[in-house]
């Protein structure tokens, strides 16, 4: 026991953590804690320029390193802002633990200066959320925060924590382990794996559909041993992206409304869906009247809630996916008989090469496809691609061979447009010996620019290709395909510039404007030292195809 | 749509209820009836009734169990259960004629009439959720003036 500060106690529970970034920025109501910040020395602080900016920085730093990602804000408006960042890390289940300052507690209620009820708005928004009032509570509380961010399915954690807590001082001692008792069920049921191992054994065109899950669960080994052993082709999530090497000969890429045609067409004739670790959205799916209309469904889930939820299922098994996948693998081990269906494999293969995708365009202004091409050229496996979200995300997911879980960040569940560069921030911090670039829209990059300054003086040398077509341009894609060409509000104009906008930032800035500049100065960029970006006008006109409208059967794409 | 009744034990913190009832609001779900009571525990049951389909409510079931102030949410079969509800109504002022058919009314179905006086009667009720609904809606707006309800309180007959 020692006497400490409420301040003092919450770097003392975070060191226990393991704690070394937090991404924020200080205010009236948190002064208490960045002025005992100022004696910490193994924790860095990166101050971001937004709110936002942080919690989308936590986000990245979470997925890129699969632990928790940390930020801090003051209280009403600081904290108000995290809310869309905080929501994203709750859609696609990243651990982020999130603090605020807020009024003191004898305020509370009272209409306060820069007061907001974080307690009730980060609530539906958040895995769970606290406010500590009593200084006692601190250590426990923060401790058991950073427990439930990463037990079971992962998610963000957001503490409220009033000026005089932080200010006041006690008797404290920093829990050591902490007793997290809300019962998850990581070991799957042995019936429920045989049951499974039965029906896939039988199976003659079985697909395995990979998600987040098995990401957090680090589970990408057992997902291509099991895959091999059955001889089943793999198709991923957006938030899949690279459980299974996309260049792998059972790699079908991405499933759903912007998937790979071959993945769409092999779950559509499968008679066997062994999905693991994904919660069957929408933009997966499609009509779910129609989706995997032959295949008995298998769904493999740590979270009971997933199972069931959007599409039929046929056997449950709740528990981690790595555990379970273990558990199938060695059950099927163990019998004689396994089926390997090999004209099935035949027909897969097929169906990657017909519907293999077309990256080989020359025209200028360039297209999408040729950038995507140039970019994955230039970059190892190693690099990390970061998305903003709409076309450009799109067209990243498609078409970007991505070979390694955690090296394709992305937001999923949210669809957040100014995500990728402030994460893209958190990815590079987490991981500074990989490259990371964040394929961006010129509308996405805009709505978190203000984070060029953050990137620029703390050293943080992420690259950002925009792929410039001066639209909102999903959102006019979907004009032009559904509403008569009706390109209402969704163009952006001519400015800015935006080489002379990252220089100004003293940040690298350039321009490429023909499919052969692309690698050459993406290889300028990524050596120059410093953060930069990279414009790439593309042709305007281009949509993301093919394409499934939304709520159409998967198998029904536009061309 | 079936009534549905989960008897939810959890935590008895501030903003408990609100982490409960958001997940109904949500998925347009009304809830019919809240109860909460202190365990001996310290720990708060809380008991709600809704509507739902067999698939919303299995899906509200996980919902609530994921929660993290959630230690256990039961699923309780009316037929295994006992519910009891308690209502207090409160009459108009009333005429002679009046007055003789609430009371009448109010013991027919077992209840109490608490007090009485100025031709306003105010009477209790207790029983099955249905009875009371009976009860209220044969004497109506015309005679009542307030009603309040306890909404339902419940128990299963499980012995373990």
């Amino acid at each position: 026991m020692a006497e400490l500060t409420g301040s003092k106690a919450l770097f003392e529970a975070l060191k226990a953590e393991g704690v070394k970034h937090i991404f924020g920025i200080p205010g009236g109501a948190i002064i208490p804690v960045y002025d005992a910040l100022y004696d910490e020395h193994e924790i860095r602080h990166i101050l971001t320029r937004h709110e936002q900016g942080a919690a989308h920085a936590a986000d990245g730093y979470a997925r890129a390193l699969g632990k928790q990602g940390v930020c801090m804000t003051t209280s009403g408006p600081g904290a108000t802002n995290l809310t869309t960042g905080i929501l994203n890390a709750y859609m696609d289940s990243s651990p982020v633990v999130a603090i605020s300052g807020q009024v003191p507690t004898q305020a509370l209620g009272a209409d306060a200066f820069q007061e907001a009820d974080m307690l009730s708005v980060m609530l539906p928004i958040t895995k769970h959320n606290f406010i500590i009032h009593r200084i006692e509570e601190l250590p426990s509380v923060v401790r058991l925060a950073f427990k439930v961010a990463m037990t079971g399915r992962p998610g963000p954690i957001h503490i409220d924590l009033p000026k005089n807590v932080q200010a006041a001082k006690a008797d404290l001692k920093i829990p050591a382990q902490i007793k997290y008792e809300k019962p998850i069920k990581f070991e799957p049921d042995a019936g429920q794996v045989r049951k499974a191992v039965d029906m896939l054994t039988k199976a003659e065109q079985p697909v395995i559909f990979s998600g987040g899950g098995i990401v957090w669960s680090g589970a990408s080994n057992e997902l291509i041993e099991l895959a091999e052993l059955l001889n089943a082709p793999v198709t991923t999530s957006l938030l899949g992206k690279g459980t299974i090497p996309e260049d792998h000969p059972l790699a079908l890429g991405m499933l759903g409304m912007h998937g790979r045609m071959a993945a769409n067409t092999a779950v559509t004739e499968s008679d066997m869906l062994l999905a693991v670790g994904v919660r069957f959205s929408d933009r997966s799916t499609g009509d779910v009247h129609y989706f995997a209309p032959k295949a008995k469904i298998i769904h493999i889930d740590i979270d009971p809630v997933e199972i069931g939820k959007n599409v039929r299922v046929d056997l449950p098994v709740v528990g981690d996916a790595k555990r379970s996948l273990t558990a199938i693998i060695k059950e099927l081990r163990s019998r004689a008989k396994r089926g390997r269906a090999s004209g099935w494999l035949e027909r897969v293969k097929k169906l990657r090469k017909e519907f293999a995708p077309r990256m080989d365009y020359d025209e200028v202004p360039i297209k999408p496809q040729r950038a995507i091409k140039e970019i994955q050229g230039v970059l190892d496996e190693n690099a990390i691609i970061v998305t903003e979200v709409g076309q450009c995300q799109m067209w990243a997911a498609h078409f970007y061979v991505v070979r390694k879980s955690r090296h394709f960040i992305s937001s999923g569940g949210l669809g957040t447009m100014g995500f990728g560069f402030p994460a893209s921030m958190g990815v590079k911090v987490a991981r500074p010996e990989c490259d990371v670039v964040n394929i961006a829209g010129d509308g996405s990059f805009l709505m978190n620019s203000q984070e060029l300054a953050t990137v620029v003086e703390n050293e943080i040398n992420v690259v950002s290709c925009i792929f410039n077509n001066r639209y909102l341009g999903m959102v006019k894609q979907w004009q032009d395909m559904f509403f008569e060409k009706r390109r209402s509000a969704t163009s952006l104009g001519k400015v800015p510039d935006f080489a002379k906008l990252a220089e100004a930032y003293g940040a690298w800035g350039d321009r490429a404007a023909k499919p052969s500049e692309v690698a050459p100065k993406l290889r300028e960029a990524l050596r120059c030292g410093k953060p930069a970006v990279l414009d790439i006008p593309i042709d305007p006109d281009e949509h993301v195809l093919p394409m499934v409208p939304a709520g159409g059967r998967i198998d029904q794409m536009l061309t | 749509m079936k009534i549905r009744i989960f008897s939810v034990l959890c935590e008895n913190v501030p903003g408990v209820m609100m982490r409960i009832t958001r997940g109904f609001t949500r998925r347009q779900i009304n809830l019919d009836s809240i109860t909460v009571g202190i365990e001996p525990t310290g720990l708060a049951r809380i008991i709600l009734m809704f509507k739902a389909d067999d698939h919303m409510a299995e899906l509200m079931r996980r919902v609530l169990s994921r929660s993290e102030p959630i230690v256990d949410v039961e699923v309780i079969e009316p037929e295994r259960s006992i519910v009891r509800e308690v209502a207090l109504l409160k009459t108009r002022k009333l005429d002679e004629k009046q007055l003789l058919e609430v009371i009448q009314q109010v013991e027919r179905v077992g209840g109490r009439v608490l007090e009485s006086k100025g031709n306003v009667v105010i009477a209790e009720l207790s029983g099955e959720h249905d009875e009371i609904e009976r009860a209220i809606e044969a004497l109506g707006p015309k005679l009542l003036k307030e009603v309040a309800r306890s909404g339902q309180v419940l128990m299963s007959r499980e012995v373990s």
